[in-house]
């Protein structure tokens, strides 16, 4: 092919200027890392590489929120841990206090204690979070969930509310539970009904606490009951109605059974006495604690006495032990979810790991091949320019 | 003697203007567009004598170019093509670069917004946290804006280029006009002997012009070409050049068309453009620009809308009902400058997520009838106002329409649903106190209670929840089921033709159309669209929904008891205003319960006489229900009905731009090595060789010695010839 001399050198000229373009993309790789510099590089890979920045950032996100749950819930684990052993300490006060060698002045002794306790349980319920919140508020973090509102009564000024945190992408997680779940909504008694004497009781006679023998049974017929001495030795059991339902001779201890639970009473009860079952309701543990300073003030100074203060004991004893078990309970419920927040903590973790992965081998210049190719082209240029030069050299011109 | 001398003169002749020839060549070397000349001798006529012709000399028959127009058409026509993907790769990759950048692009930034957001979930009553949520929206909102300026500012760059280019056409038309009058003119042209250096120069001012337009030519006996634009928009004819100019297009002043300008009148033929710069500018404004403003202002709308709604539906920390988050403008309708009528349109979004990025185009047709295009795929959809005006028209790709009459037959206007509103997008929440993390009610287990029935946190409903108004029978009365969280939201209401039925924060009526509804008959309201239901057998009409100002039922906050009856398998509702029935409601674990524009659901076994609070939420600081819900929304899949999410949305553009880009980049590299390859080949044939013309100086110069040499020998035989005689 003929080749005009203008064109001879545009070809040299035109392959230096391929080579430098070449050249200059590949540093540009080198130098930014990245091989693809805008999306126009790899269309399809730039969309994707939003994408796993946007999984990557919102699962970081999810992150800060789960080291923020776990705060918040090791918040809620110390203050129901510090509950239970406030009422473990009540418990073993009680048990204490329920021994026949207390006088008045030990017992008195104790009930300064349980007050101090029950301050005590009061605040705990009262703390409040890292974040100023009080924790058992439910949604209202600035409200003082509880306080005694007239002596001896406790009122609660939270709601239910849970607050809840985002730790994955469709999973929530429980960081608080409401005062009502952790100190309030506790079914005093045994669980399914509690045992009280009459107040104008004039016998020794204690009531033990009981339990549901056939929980069907009980479930169909709950009611109140209440159990009369109708001689020191004779007792019958009637409903709400007044209906009798059942009736039997008094055995010291001896069980008293009807409608899917029993009960037993023992010591001497007088003709007259009568102890009520009723089914459990609600009692926060302020009560409940606040129910056992008040037998600890009883002045005993005969049986009757005596036998109120046992009764009043043995049910404070139950009460705590709910009080205790609720608590125990939402504390298993906190681990759970400080165990759910670990895992997710490491799926997060692996998940950010896998992606970064992803995003580098879509988005990052694979540096050995990228200098091996620099390399390649720097020669190629350096050809082009020699062989522009020596080219150009030639002219006819230079032999005439 | 006088014949040799005779010859020998028209041999130095000769060769002298073949040297001339050879030094223009070599003068040329590097003129564009320059062919080389060649010089084509001929015997001249011989002379008859006795024994037979005596040859009389040389003579130049013609000075020629060596061209060839086959390659010269290639030149051109790849010069278009070439210079078009130039031009849309350069304006292309100025918005590739702004999307890569993190200093500019979008993603970043929402990122930033969102995780402030989730920050002040984590920490509700955090009024700093709160405030990082304000700056990042505002953060946000000027990358939008700035964004959307930054592509204005590229719509201007082409609109400068437009006019500089077309300027520069106007000049090479001209030129061309005048190459044709000098050519036409020329003296030799009547003999064949064409100016090979004007022709040189008329080629080289084509391949000019196809550096910004597509052209075709047509050369003519007289020596001259016409050049055309399109399909036969005479751009030179003859010695006469037309006038391109640049005008504002039909709808939109900052919008420049192309046209050609005789006094006071033009011709638009922005259509007919193509190849070239000016062809790459507009590829780039349809395939690039328009684009990505759409869907910018899409991702904008999408934004606003969705998070305003939800956060409608929350309750601040003075326990305020959540305001607007964002502001953004509105559907722009632009009435064409041609219109005679008096007739106007307005549009309102009425669902995002039915939005799509295409423009609109509505023309009245007369007697009442509308045509509206989306101009994306040319879809038409038929509107006919039956003479009432303002006349609300069913909703289209989530948007409503409202014509008022007086657009005479032909009357146009352009509806851009998304276009430049990302430069409008701007946040409104000043106080941090007022960002609404909450949920505006709660639920409360009376402590009382010996059953185990609880009650979820509950929520508010959202006005785009998928709602279905069914007729009993007989159809005097109708039931409401919100499809969306399953609850009945009424049973049993009594149909009144006209009515106002309002759920969820919207209010419609259902009224007798031809016939009063039907048995069985459906009415829908989704995403507050509301539709009938297709196999109706009554001529019931719904009226379009409007939304309350608070996007919420109003009686949200009062307060409703739920007592359970006894025996406990059913309910009663006390204290609502909104939703029926309210007496001896069955009871099922599970099931959504809703009234007054809320929905809870219930569980566990309840107890006669337990009772569940649906209360407002006061005082409810540390709840940040909303809030999560807020969250949400940033991988919610909110646009395009429900396919895409803001990212999604955004991920699309970018790879649709940086697709264009690289098809762009793709196609001038192809373009350009044809190119490189037709000047090759025209170099090849008409470019000078300095080596070729050295060989030729050489060979013109030894014929000229040798003529020079004949002069000589002449004078020597005519010596001898004198010596001879004189003796």
């Amino acid at each position: 092919m003929r080749i005009s001399t203008p064109q001879s050198q545009l070809t040299g000229i035109n392959s230096i200027l391929d080579q430098q373009a070449k050249l200059n993309r590949t540093q540009l790789q080198i130098s930014t890392g990245k091989r693809i510099v805008s999306p126009s590089d790899d269309p399809a890979g730039s969309a994707r590489i939003l994408d796993l920045n946007q999984i990557i950032s919102i699962t970081q996100q999810y992150q800060k929120n789960i080291d923020i749950a776990e705060e918040r819930l090791a918040s809620e684990e110390t203050a129901v841990k510090s509950a239970i052993s406030i009422l473990r300490r009540a418990r073993e006060l009680a048990i204490q206090a329920n021994s026949g060698s207390q006088d008045a002045i030990s017992r008195q002794s104790i009930a300064v204690e349980v007050r101090e306790l029950l301050d005590q349980l009061l605040s705990i319920a009262n703390t409040r979070g890292g974040d100023g919140d009080y924790l058992f508020s439910g949604y209202q973090g600035d409200t003082r969930p509880f306080s005694e509102t007239t002596p001896g009564n406790y009122g609660y000024f939270g709601d239910d509310g849970r607050r809840y945190l985002q730790i994955g992408p469709s999973r929530q997680i429980a960081v608080s539970d409401s005062g009502n779940d952790v100190f309030r909504a506790i079914r005093n008694g045994n669980g399914a009904f509690s045992v009280a004497q009459a107040s104008g009781n004039s016998g020794s006679g204690v009531i033990d606490p009981g339990n549901v023998t056939n929980p069907a049974t009980w479930q169909a017929n709950i009611d109140t009951y209440t159990i009369t001495f109708t001689s020191a030795t004779t007792w019958e059991v009637r409903d709400s109605a007044s209906a009798l339902v059942t009736s039997g001779t008094y055995v010291d201890g001896g069980d008293i059974q009807f409608n899917g639970i029993q009960t037993s009473i023992k010591g001497t009860p007088a003709s007259g006495d009568s102890f009520t079952i009723s089914p459990s309701v609600n009692q926060d543990v302020f009560t409940t604690l606040r129910n056992l300073v008040n037998t600890l003030d009883i002045t005993i100074t005969g049986d009757a006495d005596k036998a109120r203060y046992a009764n009043g004991i043995n049910s404070a004893i139950v009460d705590i032990d709910r009080g205790m078990e609720n608590l125990i309970n939402i504390e298993g419920g906190i681990g759970a979810r400080r165990n759910i927040l670990a895992s997710q903590k490491q799926d997060n973790e692996d998940l950010i790991l896998q992606r970064t992965e992803t995003l580098s081998s879509i988005e990052d210049v694979d540096l050995a091949k990228a200098i091996s190719e620099l390399n390649i082209e720097r020669v190629s240029l350096q050809a082009a320019q020699q062989a522009y030069v020596k080219v150009q050299n030639l002219s006819l011109f230079n032999f005439l | 003697m006088a014949d040799v001398l005779d010859i020998s003169v028209s041999g130095l002749l000769a060769y002298q203007r073949a040297l001339q020839t050879a030094s223009h060549n070599i003068a040329n070397v590097n003129t564009e567009g320059y062919s080389r000349q060649r010089v084509d001798l001929a015997t001249r006529p011989p002379q008859f004598s006795g024994n037979g012709y005596i040859g009389s000399g040389v003579n130049i028959a013609s000075i020629t170019r060596i061209f060839d127009q086959y390659v010269q058409d290639q030149v051109q026509s790849l010069t278009a093509s070439q210079g078009q993907q130039e031009v849309l790769l350069d304006f292309a990759s100025q918005v590739d670069g702004i999307l890569a950048d993190a200093r500019t692009g979008l993603m970043p930034v929402m990122r930033r917004f969102f995780d402030a957001l989730q920050n002040a979930n984590d920490d509700p009553t955090s009024i700093p946290a709160r405030q990082v949520v304000l700056a990042e929206a505002e953060a946000m909102t000027s990358r939008f804006n700035a964004f959307q300026r930054t592509l204005g500012n590229i719509n201007e760059g082409v609109n400068t280029q437009m006019r500089t280019m077309v300027d520069a056409v106007n000049g090479i038309a001209r030129e061309i006009a005048d190459l044709n009058k000098s050519i036409q003119q020329s003296p030799g042209i009547t003999n064949g002997q064409m100016p090979n250096d004007l022709l040189d120069r008329r080629d080289f001012l084509l391949t000019k012009l196809s550096e910004y337009v597509q052209v075709n030519t047509l050369s003519l006996d007289d020596g001259t070409i016409n050049v055309f634009i399109g399909n036969g928009q005479n751009l030179v004819v003859g010695v006469t050049a037309q006038k391109l100019g640049v005008i504002n297009s039909e709808f939109d002043p900052n919008i420049k068309d192309i046209a050609f300008v005789t006094g006071s009148s033009s011709v638009n033929i922005t259509k007919l453009v193509t190849g070239g710069a000016l062809g790459g500018l507009l590829s780039f404004r349809s395939q690039v620009l328009d684009e990505v403003q759409n869907e910018l202002g899409r991702v904008a709308t999408g934004l606003a809308e969705t998070l305003n709604r939800q956060h409608k539906l929350g309750m601040d920390l003075n326990g305020n009902r959540g305001t607007d988050l964002f502001s953004i403008g509105n559907v722009g309708v632009l009435p064409s400058t041609l219109n005679t009528g008096s007739g106007s349109v307005s549009v309102a979004r009425v669902s995002v997520d039915a939005m799509t990025t295409s423009d609109y185009l509505l023309q009245y047709n007369g007697a009442n009838s509308y045509t509206l295009t989306r101009l994306s795929d040319n879809t038409t959809t038929t509107i006919n106002t039956g003479g009432t005006s303002p006349y609300i028209a069913e909703e289209v790709d989530g948007l409503s329409l409202t014509i008022t009459a007086g657009a005479n037959s032909g009357d146009r206007f352009l509806i851009r649903p998304t276009r430049l509103v990302s430069g409008t997008l701007d946040s409104t929440l000043t106080e941090p106190e007022k960002l609404a993390l909450a949920a505006p009610i709660r639920t409360l287990s009376s402590i009382n209670n010996t059953g185990s029935v609880t009650a979820t946190p509950g929520f508010v409903n959202s006005p785009d929840n998928r709602v279905v108004i069914t007729f009993n029978n007989p159809p005097t009365t109708y039931d409401v089921v919100d499809e969306t969280t399953g609850a009945t939201l009424a049973a049993g209401l009594s149909y009144t033709s006209g009515g106002n039925i309002a759920f969820n924060g919207w209010t419609i009526q259902i009224s007798d159309g031809g016939s009063a509804p039907a048995a069985g008959d459906t009415f829908i309201i989704d995403k507050t669209v509301t539709s009938v239901g297709s196999g109706n057998a009554g001529g019931g009409v719904i009226s379009a929904a409007t939304v309350n100002s608070t996007g919420a039922d109003p009686n949200l906050g009062d307060t409703v008891t739920i007592t359970f009856n006894n025996p406990p398998t059913t309910f009663n509702v006390s204290g609502s205003t909104t939703g029926s029935p309210t007496a001896n409601i069955t009871y099922t674990p599970g099931q959504p319960i809703s009234f007054n524009g809320w929905t809870i659901e219930l569980s566990g076994t309840p107890v006669a006489g337990d009772v569940i609070t649906v209360e407002a939420n006061t005082g409810g600081v540390s709840d940040n229900r909303n809030g999560l819900l807020l969250s949400a929304l940033q991988d919610k899949k909110i646009l395009a009905n429900g396919t895409a999410s803001l990212l999604d949305a955004y991920g699309r553009m970018v790879a649709d731009v940086g697709a264009t880009t690289a098809k762009a980049k793709v196609a001038e590299e192809a373009q350009s090595i044809l190119l490189r390859e037709a000047i090759d080949k025209r170099e090849s044939v008409s470019g000078v060789n300095l080596d070729e013309e050295a060989a030729n100086l050489v060979r013109f110069q030894q014929a000229y010695q040798a003529a020079a040499q004949i002069i000589s020998t002449t004078d020597r035989l005519f010596q001898t010839l004198i010596s001879a005689v004189g003796g």
